[in-house]
């Protein structure tokens, strides 16, 4: 049996109605984004201190729970898993990446899609972030010749778990269940350490 | 600070990820912002400077006329939506600027904008940013994903000292 799904890329609805679901879908996105309290910086960077767990219990929640959809998904022969989206691989510049990221959100308090919630309500410091996005970006693109050869190296393709080692969806989803369990405990221990000093670490 | 008001994460995070899921259903990808504003960089660029179509990265985004003719901008201005829906009905449209007792707001707000800048290059060379590189590759099994979030956490951690000021006694 063909899988139906995804929608767009099955061509069961045209380029109108994908962007049109994908409005609904943007709403939806920040409306639970607010209501868990990531339109705010104040609630974002105490992550990065392990002042509470709740920023990354929710984003392994979020991983587990997309995953387990689409196992479910793939498993009954809805969604056709080859037919998703995943960026391709860069090793390197995804390391660099990674790191700068992690920079620039202790430094800011914000990611896009939270600063985009916090500019919503009204906050000034998401307003300031998202300037500095702009300009940062203005930077990336008008330097991108002499960056180009090392933001497109170490490019690995569609790099999954079970691309590269071995087995199939399945063994790629136990093995994002012990990550995401993984993450959650040490999480939680660096809190515990926190917790005993009584102050920041 | 009353933090009841807010969903717990797990409740959260497991709506976020129902709402990515319908997201790889209908349209076979995750949700994201990041590329937002690199489009909408790459769209004022060439109004305000046409050479700019020539230029190695822009050209990519104007391949179909105009940069914002895209999923994700549109889902982007979605989460704005949303945002403000949320908290028009929660009565926590307030403004402000979020930072530690005391914190100079000049400071903050510098530091919110340098944040930025760093993001973006940041998200342009990862492809991404916690959305859409990090919660959609790491449940699409991308091991990209998990390269750039440990990457991201690792960095945060090791620079927070840095930053702590900002969130001292937060009001």
């Amino acid at each position: 049996m063909e899988a139906t799904y995804p929608l767009f890329t099955t061509g069961a609805i045209d380029s109108n109605l994908n962007l049109f679901y994908g409005l609904f879908l943007g709403i939806a996105f920040g409306f639970i984004i607010e209501r868990a309290g990531y339109g705010r910086s104040i609630n974002i960077a105490p992550i990065m201190y392990f002042r509470n767990t709740k920023v990354s219990d929710m984003m392994v929640s979020a991983i587990l729970t997309v995953s387990t959809w689409i196992i479910i998904a793939s498993y009954m022969g809805w969604i056709d898993y080859n037919q998703i989206f995943i960026p391709t691989t860069y090793l390197w510049p995804y390391l660099a990446g990674g790191a700068l990221f992690g920079l620039g959100m202790v430094m800011s308090g914000w990611c896009p899609g939270t600063a985009v919630v916090g500019f919503s309500t009204g906050k000034l410091d998401a307003v300031a972030f998202l300037l500095g996005v702009l300009v940062g970006m203005h930077t990336y693109i008008i330097n991108f010749d002499s960056i180009i050869y090392f933001a497109n190296s170490t490019n690995v393709g569609r790099y999954t778990i079970h691309s590269v080692l071995g087995g199939d969806i399945y063994s790629s989803y136990l093995i994002t269940l012990v990550l995401g369990i993984g993450l959650i405990i040490f999480m939680k221990y660096m809190k515990s350490i926190r917790d005993k000093k009584g102050e920041d670490i | 600070m009353n933090n009841d008001k807010y969903w717990h994460p797990v409740i959260a995070g497991f709506l976020l990820g129902t709402a990515i899921f319908i997201s790889f259903m209908v349209a076979g990808q995750g949700m994201g912002a990041s590329g937002t504003f690199a489009r909408v960089t790459a769209q004022l660029a060439y109004l305000y400077d046409s050479t700019f179509a020539q230029n190695s990265y822009v050209i990519n985004y104007l391949r179909d006329g105009n940069a914002l003719a895209n999923w994700t901008v549109v889902e982007t201005v979605g989460i704005f939506l949303g945002g403000f829906l949320s908290a028009a009905l929660a009565g926590r449209i307030k403004g402000g600027i979020d930072r530690g007792e005391d914190y100079p707001a000049f400071k903050r707000l510098f530091f919110a904008f340098l944040g930025g800048m760093i993001i973006a290059v940041a998200s342009r060379l990862a492809r991404g940013c916690t959305s859409g590189q990090a919660l959609d590759g790491a449940a699409t099994f991308s091991v990209g994903a998990w390269i750039f979030m440990l990457a991201a956490f690792g960095a945060g951690f090791i620079f927070a000292p840095l930053f702590k000021k900002q969130w001292k006694n937060v009001k």
